[in-house]
C-alpha cells in the first residue's frame, strides 16, 4: 500500500517547497504532473467529521478512505494540506494543492468558478439540537429562536431561506467554525445548529448530548470534490469521476458509506444540476 | 488577474459598519484596559506578598497565552460557570483583560522611574497618597510611557481580527464573508490591509500628538 | 466536567505542533533581529530618502495584521505569478512583521548610546562597520534584552496565525483535536498551558541572560 498518512508539519512544509518548484516548472496537465511526481496533494480541513478528522490522533474519515483508493488506482501517493475553511478555496485558486478533498456543497454560484466531481454525499440541511430539547421537534420550531450555522456555508444560506419562509424568522448566528456552533448548543446561546445531515448525524452518533431534528429542510444538495476550472485540471477531474463510478460498481463506495454514515447512501450517478 | 473594485463598492455599507465596530471595540477595550492595568500595576507594586504574587501570576498567564485561546475560553467556556456574555461584550472584555497585563507592566516601569525623593518631598508638603498618585506620579509617568502605550494600542487594534471567532461582525469578519461569497479574495484582503494600516497610522499619529502636548505641559509645570 | 483521558494519544501530535511553533518563533526572532538592525540603521540614516523608506516599512509591517500579510503573500501573490512555498511565506511574514517591532526596540538602544563613543572608536582606527559590529551592536543588544524578550513572547503567540497558510502548528493541532474529539475546553486549556510553559522559559532565559551580561559588564 502507498503511504497515506498525515506527515508531520515540518515535512509538509518541505513538501510544499517541492510542490511549488514542480508547479512553477510544469504548468501543463495536472493529472500528468501528479503522475510524474508520484503524488496527489489534497487541500482539506481536519475539522469535518465524518469526512476528515482526527480519530485517536490519526487522520481518518470518508475522504481519507476514498483518496486511499484513488492513490491505489492512480499509483500515486496522497498527501494532505490541512487548512482553515476560509483558506481552502483561495488555496485551490492559488494552486497550493491539486484539488480540494473537502468536500464542498455543489451550488450554482460555485459551479461558475470551480469544477465539481460527481456527488459523493448528500448535503441536505438538517438541525442538530441538545438531546431531549422538546422545544424543537421539527424544523419549523426554530421560528423566532436563535439558530447557528457555519459562516459562508451553503447550509447557512439555506437556513436563511428557510427562516424567512417562517412566520417569525429565526435569529441566525454565523460561526467561523462549525464546532464552535455546536458548542453553542451546549451553552444554550442557540437552540439548534443547521448543517449537512451527514455531518450532524455523525456528531450525534458520537456525542450523547446531541440529537438530530428530522426531516431535513430546504432544497436537496450534494457534496462533491473540487478542482480548478481550467483545461489543465480536466483530466484529473475525469480520473476522479471514473474512480467514483468504478468504486460504486464494485461495492467499495458502499463499504465506506456504511463505515462512516452507518448505511449506504443513494447518490445520483450523473452530474447534477444544483438547485441552489 | 482581475481586480474588481465594484465588489467593494457594492458592500460599502457593511464594510463601513464592520470598520466602525472594529474602532469601537479597540477604543472601548483600550480605555477599560488602561484603567484595569493601572490597578493591576498597583497590585504588582504592593508590599503585601499575598497581594503581589496572585497579581504577578495573572499578568504572566495573560501575557503567556494567545488571545485567541483566552477569548475562546471566555466566550464558550464562560457559560459553564454561569457567565453569559454577548459576542461584543466578550470581545471587548477579552481584549481589555489581554491588554491590561501589558499596560500594567508598562505602568509599573513608569512608576519605578520616578525618583523616591520627589514622592517623599510631596508627602512632607502634606499631599495625601491619592493626590501624590494622581497629581505627581501619573502625569510624569504618562510622558515616559506614551510611546509604549501607543505600541500596545496598535497591537490591541490588530487583535480585533480575532473577535470573529466569537461572531463579532468586525471588519475582518465582514470582509472574509464578502470574500467567500463573491470569491473576491484579493479585493477584500486589500481593503482589510489598507483599513488596518489607516487605523494603526491614526493611533501612531495620535500618540505623537499626545507626546508633544504632554512634554510641553511638563516643561511648563517644572 | 473536564475529561483529559484522550490527551495521552494526542501528545505526539501536540509535540509536532510545538516543534513547528518553536521553529517559526525562532526564525522570526533571528530574521526580525537581522532585518531590524538594517532597518534601524536606515531609520537613523542622515539621508532623507533612506529614512523615509524605513519609516514606510515600519508603518506597513506594524500596521497590517500578520494574518492579512500572510493571506496576501500566500493567496494573492500567486495571482500575479509569484508563488511562494508555505513555509517560506510564513517565515518571511512573521520575520518581517517582527523586524518592524525590533527596529523600534533597537532604535531606543542606539539612541541611548553616549555620543562621544563613536568618535573615540574611529580615532583608534576602527572603520564604521567595525564600530557598529564590535562596539555599538553588543551594547544595544544588552540594553534592549527586555524589549527583545518581550517581542519574542509576542511572536510565539503570533505564530498561532500561521495555520492560515496550511502549516500545522500548536494552535491548529489543538483546534483539530478539539473538534475531532469534541472536547474544546480540554484541548484549548492544554494548548494554553503549553504556550505558558514556552513563554515562561523564554522569560526566564531573558532574566538569566540579563543577569549574566550585567555581571560581566560590571566585572
Amino acid at each position: 500500500m502507498k503511504t497515506n498518512k498525515i506527515v508531520t508539519p515540518l515535512k509538509i512544509a518541505l513538501l510544499g517547497l517541492t510542490t511549488v518548484l514542480a508547479a512553477t516548472s510544469a504548468q501543463a496537465d495536472v493529472l500528468s504532473d501528479v503522475k510524474s511526481k508520484g503524488e496527489l496533494i489534497i487541500g482539506t480541513e481536519l475539522h469535518f467529521a465524518p469526512f476528515d478528522f482526527l480519530d485517536n490522533g490519526k487522520h481518518a474519515g470518508l475522504n481519507k478512505d476514498f483518496f486511499t483508493e484513488v492513490g491505489k488506482e492512480l499509483g500515486v501517493k496522497i498527501s494532505y494540506v490541512d487548512l482553515p475553511w476560509p483558506s481552502v478555496l483561495p488555496g485551490l485558486e492559488a494552486s497550493k494543492f491539486d484539488m480540494v478533498g473537502g468536500p464542498v456543497t455543489i451550488t450554482k454560484e460555485r459551479m461558475k468558478r470551480y469544477n465539481f466531481s460527481l456527488p459523493i454525499a448528500d448535503a441536505s440541511v438538517a438541525l442538530l439540537k441538545r438531546k431531549g430539547n422538546s422545544a424543537v421537534t421539527k424544523p419549523e420550531d426554530i421560528a423566532g429562536k436563535p439558530v447557528g450555522a457555519g459562516k459562508g456555508s451553503s447550509q447557512a444560506a439555506q437556513l436563511e431561506d428557510f427562516s424567512t419562509s417562517l412566520e417569525t424568522p429565526a435569529e441566525i448566528k454565523l460561526y467561523v467554525d462549525n464546532n464552535s456552533a455546536y458548542s453553542e448548543i451546549m451553552t444554550g446561546r442557540v437552540v439548534a445548529v443547521a448543517n449537512s445531515l451527514p455531518n450532524i448525524a455523525y456528531v450525534a452518533s458520537q456525542h450523547k448530548n446531541f440529537e438530530v431534528v428530522l426531516p431535513p429542510f430546504g432544497k436537496k444538495t450534494y457534496y462533491g470534490y473540487v478542482t480548478r476550472k481550467n483545461t489543465d485540471s480536466e483530466s484529473l477531474l475525469k480520473a476522479i469521476n471514473d474512480i467514483i463510478v468504478k468504486m460504486k460498481a464494485d461495492g467499495r463506495m458502499e463499504d465506506i458509506q456504511v463505515k462512516w454514515f452507518g448505511n449506504p447512501m443513494d447518490l445520483p450517478t450523473d452530474m447534477i444540476v444544483p438547485q441552489i | 488577474m482581475t481586480f474588481d473594485i465594484q465588489v467593494i463598492i457594492d458592500h460599502l455599507p457593511e464594510i463601513a459598519s464592520g470598520f466602525g465596530l472594529t474602532i469601537l471595540c479597540t477604543v472601548v477595550a483600550a480605555l477599560i484596559a488602561m484603567v484595569l492595568g493601572l490597578f493591576v500595576a498597583l497590585g504588582l507594586m504592593s508590599k503585601a506578598a499575598v497581594f503581589r504574587y496572585p497579581v504577578r501570576l495573572y499578568v504572566e498567564i495573560i501575557r503567556g497565552t494567545p488571545f485567541l485561546i483566552q477569548l475562546f475560553l471566555l466566550y464558550y467556556g464562560g457559560p459553564s460557570f454561569g457567565l453569559y456574555l454577548e459576542p461584543i461584550e466578550a470581545g471587548i472584555i477579552g481584549l481589555a483583560i489581554y491588554c491590561s497585563a501589558y499596560f500594567a507592566e508598562l505602568f509599573r516601569s513608569g512608576f519605578n522611574s520616578i525618583s523616591l525623593g520627589q514622592l517623599e518631598a510631596a508627602q512632607i508638603m502634606g499631599f495625601s497618597k491619592i493626590s501624590v498618585l494622581w497629581r505627581i506620579q501619573i502625569p510624569q509617568m504618562m510622558v515616559l510611557i506614551t510611546p509604549g502605550l501607543v505600541n500596545i494600542c496598535i497591537i490591541l487594534g490588530k487583535e480585533t481580527t480575532i473577535l470573529s471567532i466569537v461572531t463579532v461582525p468586525e471588519l475582518a469578519f465582514v470582509l472574509t464573508g464578502i470574500g467567500s461569497e463573491t470569491y473576491a479574495y484579493a479585493e477584500t484582503l486589500t481593503v482589510l490591509a489598507i483599513s488596518y494600516l489607516i487605523l494603526s497610522e491614526l493611533t501612531a499619529r495620535f500618540g505623537s500628538w499626545t507626546e508633544k502636548r504632554l512634554s510641553k505641559y511638563m516643561e511648563r509645570s517644572i | 466536567m473536564l475529561d483529559f483521558s484522550t490527551l495521552p494519544v494526542a501528545l505526539p501530535l501536540l509535540w509536532d505542533g510545538v516543534q513547528m511553533t518553536l521553529f517559526l518563533s525562532l526564525m522570526a526572532v533571528v530574521l526580525g533581529l537581522m532585518v531590524g538592525v538594517l532597518m534601524c540603521l536606515a531609520r537613523l540614516s542622515s539621508h532623507y530618502a533612506v529614512r523615509f523608506f524605513a519609516q514606510l516599512y515600519i508603518s506597513l509591517f506594524r500596521g497590517v495584521p500578520l494574518l492579512v500579510q500572510l493571506m496576501v503573500t500566500y493567496y494573492c501573490l500567486p495571482l500575479i505569478g509569484i508563488n511562494i512555498p508555505a513555509l517560506v511565506a510564513a517565515t518571511a511574514c512573521i520575520g518581517l512583521c517582527a523586524s518592524a517591532y525590533m527596529t523600534e526596540i533597537l532604535r531606543g538602544g542606539f539612541l541611548s548610546l553616549p555620543t562621544g563613543q563613536k568618535e573615540s572608536a574611529t580615532m583608534v582606527g576602527l572603520n564604521q562597520f567595525q564600530v557598529l559590529l564590535f562596539i555599538e551592536l553588543p551594547q544595544v543588544i544588552r540594553l534592549t534584552i527586555p524589549g527583545i524578550i518581550n517581542e519574542a513572547i509576542l511572536l510565539v503567540k503570533a505564530s498561532s496565525l500561521i495555520s492560515a497558510v496550511g502549516i500545522t502548528e500548536l494552535t491548529r493541532i489543538s483546534q483539530n483535536l478539539a473538534s475531532s474529539n469534541f472536547q474544546p475546553f480540554e484541548f484549548y486549556l492544554t494548548a494554553a498551558g503549553i504556550y505558558f510553559i514556552i513563554n515562561s522559559m523564554i522569560s526566564a532565559f531573558g532574566f538569566w541572560l540579563e543577569a549574566r551580561i550585567n555581571r560581566r559588564v560590571i566585572a
